[in-house]
């Protein structure tokens, strides 16, 4: 795919995303039909952050290279607008769309808006402008959102059983998508244990910082901080294609977490090179929201690069509002769960790295079963000081938790080198921590298989093998063996397979080697 | 103030480095009278010309300070006098009232330690004055800790963060972080000096290293010191000679460079500067021979499968505590025992990071138990009579059944056997099929005397 191939601008995630796909979960019709869907979000000019649910957005390979037009210039450049966007400007205006609520100004301010974003990312020749909400509509849409927004409406009208689009591939595993989760909705109005340690509300802290004058996001600033400039500058470098050189000025860093203000649901991540923009901040009802939303799409679509993106957004403004509760800690374990089952192991440490803290500071959530994978995962890692760190960490009544002791025992069994019971306890892993074990179970395959074929004389009949080593039948062990260049030292006799230990030695020493130099500690995707 | 000025002349002109570094001491409780009264014979409108008067009017003949150094001197001595007065606020002991914070404190003596590396960098500072480096460092390491334990205790939120990749357990150790970075910058200044060894400040550079070593143990990353090393050995060659700094200071190196190969698992290596630690380390320092000898006694278990004796371990209670359990269980090759053990243990094992290494003396254990079958299988009829060494596998099961008091089933003894054997803890192979254990004729048990 010739989208791929573009090497992506440093600094941003190279992924696709849901915009690839044709069937998006939201359809034009919906969007001015269903304005009772708190979530349904609006093209709106924003730096780094896409509009998520751009109405009929399908890009179109072959448009790419446009979006590669120097940034810089753009402002200046005379468009060749297409006959498309005359004639969407046109309709705007026609007498019968105009809304009776929405005044002339609101709506070319909105139209100006529609157009300049897609002219911005690139889009304009790819989106179907025929589709696209008229501005008017737009601005009303938006108001009902805000509407909804200040009345706090968290509740999901999408109500409705979503069935994953895939069949667990191994019915040992669970998926994340398995897991019950708790009820969500509840923690939400307790005000976080952080903000009553402090003794101050979060009101308290944005509207009284430091330097005693009040905090206001939009009031135009003096000169900007040669810091702050340079890491404009920076970001300029960095931005490509994504957005037009023109920046409004951030404000200056705030002492205390902001307060967001944004009600888009979706928002897609971008590292923070300076201090965050209330407008582009998700308050936590409206992140209540969107994990939901995320928790169904994940479900229904699987698509795990825009997953990511999406929970590290919901993360940063979770971190950038300071909010630090039962939310924040779901908000972590369900993205530690889908990195797991994706194998997405740099994303699960940083997730397990913050539950740690968030356990540690008395919230609730599922300390046993991320204690237990921190244990696997440092296993997987051979990080025998973190292992040392993760065991110190455990009170002796989590000790006799049963994820923890099978956690433990995998520990201990390969410790002692005691193959058997570590596949043992390979075939009955609590949870999702099978997805770990999976990461190192190859490489204490060849442990194993080392150990047998220099303890044991002549051979060893496949079957034996197959058991021992839990592989799920003669065929896979066999073919693991061959995969390790063993393949001679497979032959039959009266009519078992058999492995002549003594020709397959060498072969699985070289692998075992190999296979334990080489712990990947930060696999990220 | 003049007090102090006379001090500083007096040690200044004799060369004496610890008298001059005592005049630079923030240590409250051994002199509060006499540090409070430097405090207030200073006044910030004047202190700065009251320092210079001070250094030039006051007999600069004796003293031979050029212009650079006694300018470098005055800095030292306002640095040092602005800490003692964070200090002496923090202590509750100033007549104003005024009160501080240990992280001030922390930070006015970081000043103080910057203007002083500033002296030996910028300003000429002799090395024989390099005591006075010692004192910045060490003090640096104490306000630093205070300072976490202060922000800790009252909740202090620091996040100044917006990204979630941050480690909260760094931190909640921001000070000591710091404070690792001033002590890297001491490190750096000793060991970059280029002057002859007679007046190199590289007579400097392990008191510093040890310094470093502790506040990097302190802050969980011990692997730090690693490059600590690096830089050591690349500068190996125009560095006096280990054996000729005092030997306090060689067996703290020693010591934690032991620890270290230690936690890497590299018990030959640990094995051996640790033994350097153990023989070199003042008899009477108990506290010192006992750290050493805990993580030495692993170092021996896997290294050379011995166990220490009872004489070794009479002087030291806590070691006997903590070892002889599993000492007792070992020789006797009984696993509950040693399983008992192990668990009775664990938190303090744990704690001084040897859980995972004496677990593996599990091993020794389960080859003392399976010495003990082939043993009992006695000899064959033949004439001079041998060793019998085909053993039914059942007889291994049995062994293990009673000693261990679990469950455990053929396939899993099997396992144990093949990592004996793997492990050339044990010599022999299996048959599987007829359920044999073949032992070599000689040498079974390697180490052993079989």
């Amino acid at each position: 795919m010739s989208w791929a191939s573009v090497p992506p601008p440093p600094g941003i995630q190279r992924a696709s995303y849901g915009y690839t796909q044709t069937t998006t979960a939201y359809t034009p019709v919906q969007v001015r039909q269903g304005f009772s869907q708190p979530y349904s979000i609006q093209p709106q000019y924003q730096p780094y952050a896409a509009p998520a649910n751009f109405p009929q957005l399908q890009p179109d390979p072959s448009a790419y290279p446009q979006q590669q037009q120097p940034v810089g210039s753009q402002q200046q450049q005379k468009i060749d607008w297409p006959e498309s966007v005359r004639l969407y400007v046109q309709r705007s205006f026609e007498t019968k769309n105009l809304l009776p609520d929405v005044t002339r100004a609101e709506m070319e301010t909105k139209l100006k808006e529609t157009i300049t974003y897609a002219k911005d990312a690139g889009i304009m020749y790819t989106t179907d402008w025929d589709q696209m909400p008229l501005p008017q509509r737009l601005v009303q849409a938006e108001r009902q959102q805000a509407l909804m927004g200040a009345m706090g409406a968290s509740t999901m009208t999408n109500a409705g059983a979503v069935i994953p689009a895939t069949a667990p591939a191994n019915p040992k595993k669970r998926k994340s998508s398995d897991l019950s989760e708790p009820d969500q909705s509840a923690p939400m109005a307790a005000a976080s244990p952080w903000r009553n340690t402090k003794g101050l509300s979060l009101q308290d802290r944005t509207s009284k910082p430091s330097n005693g004058k009040p905090a206001k996001m939009d009031e135009p600033l003096p000169a900007k901080s040669k810091s702050q400039k340079l890491a404009e500058k920076r970001q300029r470098r960095f931005d490509g294609g994504y957005q037009s050189s023109y920046r409004s000025p951030s404000p200056p860093p705030s002492d205390g977490p902001i307060a967001g203000t944004s009600t888009v649901l979706e928002k897609r991540y971008l590292r923070l090179t300076s201090a965050p923009k209330a407008s582009n901040v998700r308050p936590e009802y409206i992140l209540h929201q969107t994990l939901d939303l995320l928790k169904k799409k994940w479900r229904k679509e699987s698509n795990y690069g825009y997953i990511c993106d999406q929970f590290k957004s919901l993360r940063q403004d979770l971190t950038v509002q300071r909010i630090r509760n039962d939310f924040t800690v779901s908000v972590y374990e369900i993205h530690a769960r889908i990195a797991l089952e994706k194998g997405d192991l740099g994303e699960y440490n940083q997730c397990q790295t913050q539950l740690r803290a968030l356990y540690a500071s008395g919230l609730k959530g599922s300390p046993i079963e991320f204690k237990a994978y921190r244990i696997l995962y440092f296993i997987h890692t051979a990080n025998r000081t973190a292992l040392n760190d993760a065991i110190a960490d455990l009170t002796t009544a989590e000790k006799e938790e049963r994820a923890i002791k099978h956690a433990l025992n995998v520990r201990s069994a390969l410790a002692l080198g005691n193959y058997h019971k570590f596949f043992q306890l390979y075939l009955d892993v609590p949870n999702m921590g099978a997805y770990l074990m999976d990461m190192f179970v190859r490489r204490e395959r060849l442990a194993a298989l080392c150990a047998m074929c220099k303890a044991y004389i002549k051979t060893l009949k496949l079957r034996y093998i197959t058991e021992e080593l839990a592989f799920e039948s003669d065929a896979e062990a066999a073919q693991f063996i061959i995969d390790h260049n063993g393949q001679d030292a497979l032959e039959e006799r009266d009519g078992t397979i058999v492995l002549t230990v003594g020709k397959a030695k060498q072969h699985f020493e070289l692998a075992r080697k190999e296979a334990f130099r080489s712990v990947d500690l930060k696999g990220q995707i | 103030m003049d007090a102090l000025m006379q001090e500083f002349k007096t040690a200044y002109s004799a060369e004496k480095g610890n008298d001059l570094a005592k005049t630079l001491s923030p240590y409250l409780p051994e002199s509060p009278e006499k540090l409070r009264s430097i405090w207030e014979s200073g006044d910030s409108r004047t202190i700065r010309e009251d320092l210079e008067f001070l250094f030039t009017q006051g007999n600069p003949a004796r003293l031979r300070l050029s212009r650079e150094e006694s300018g470098g001197w005055q800095e030292v001595y306002f640095a040092y006098w602005k800490a003692l007065g964070e200090i002496l606020a923090v202590e509750g002991q100033r007549t104003d009232g005024v009160k501080s914070t240990w992280t001030k404190v922390y930070e006015s003596w970081k000043v103080f330690t910057n203007s002083l590396i500033r002296g030996y960098t910028n300003c000429e500072f002799e090395n024989w004055t390099i005591p006075c480096l010692y004192i910045a460092g060490k003090y640096s390491r104490i306000f630093a800790m205070r300072s976490d334990a202060e922000r800790d205790a009252n909740g202090d939120d620091l996040g100044a963060t917006y990204q979630d990749e941050f480690d909260p357990e760094t931190e909640k150790h921001k000070s000591l972080e710091d404070c690792g970075r001033q002590l890297n910058r001491i490190f750096n200044t000793c060991l970059s000096d280029r002057a002859p060894l007679s007046e190199s400040r590289k007579w400097g550079i392990y008191y510093a290293i040890n310094l470093l070593f502790k506040t990097y143990f302190k802050l969980n990353q011990a692997f730090l010191s690693r490059n600590v090393l690096k830089a050591l050995s690349a500068g190996r060659g125009d560095m006096p000679d280990f054996d000729s700094f005092p030997k306090s200071q060689q067996v703290t190196f020693k010591y934690y460079e032991g620890v270290l190969h230690f936690l890497e698992e590299n018990y030959e290596e640990a094995e051996k500067h640790l033994e350097v630690a153990w023989l070199l380390c003042h008899k009477d320092a108990k506290r010192n021979l006992e750290l050493i000898l805990t993580y030495l006694i692993p170092c021996h278990l896997l290294r050379t499968n011995t166990l220490p004796s009872a004489k070794l371990l009479e002087p030291y209670p806590r070691l006997q505590e903590l070892f002889g359990p599993l000492a007792e269980a070992i020789k006797k090759g009984n696993l509950r025992a040693f399983d008992q053990a192990l668990q009775q243990g664990e938190d303090e094992f744990v704690k001084r990071r040897i859980y995972l290494t004496l677990e593996r003396g599990r091993d020794i254990c389960l080859r003392n138990l399976l010495r003990k079958v082939f043993l009992a299988a006695g000899f064959t009829d033949d004439d001079p009579p041998v060793r019998k060494t085909r053993i039914p596998l059942a007889h291994f099961v049995a062994a293990i059944k009673v000693s261990d008091g679990e469950g455990i089933d053929t396939d899993e003894v099997e396992c144990l056997l093949a990592n004996m054997i793997y492990k050339d803890l044990m010599k022999g192979y299996i048959a599987h099929e007829p359920g044999i254990v073949v032992l070599s004729k000689s040498g079974a048990f390697p180490g052993s005397g079989l």
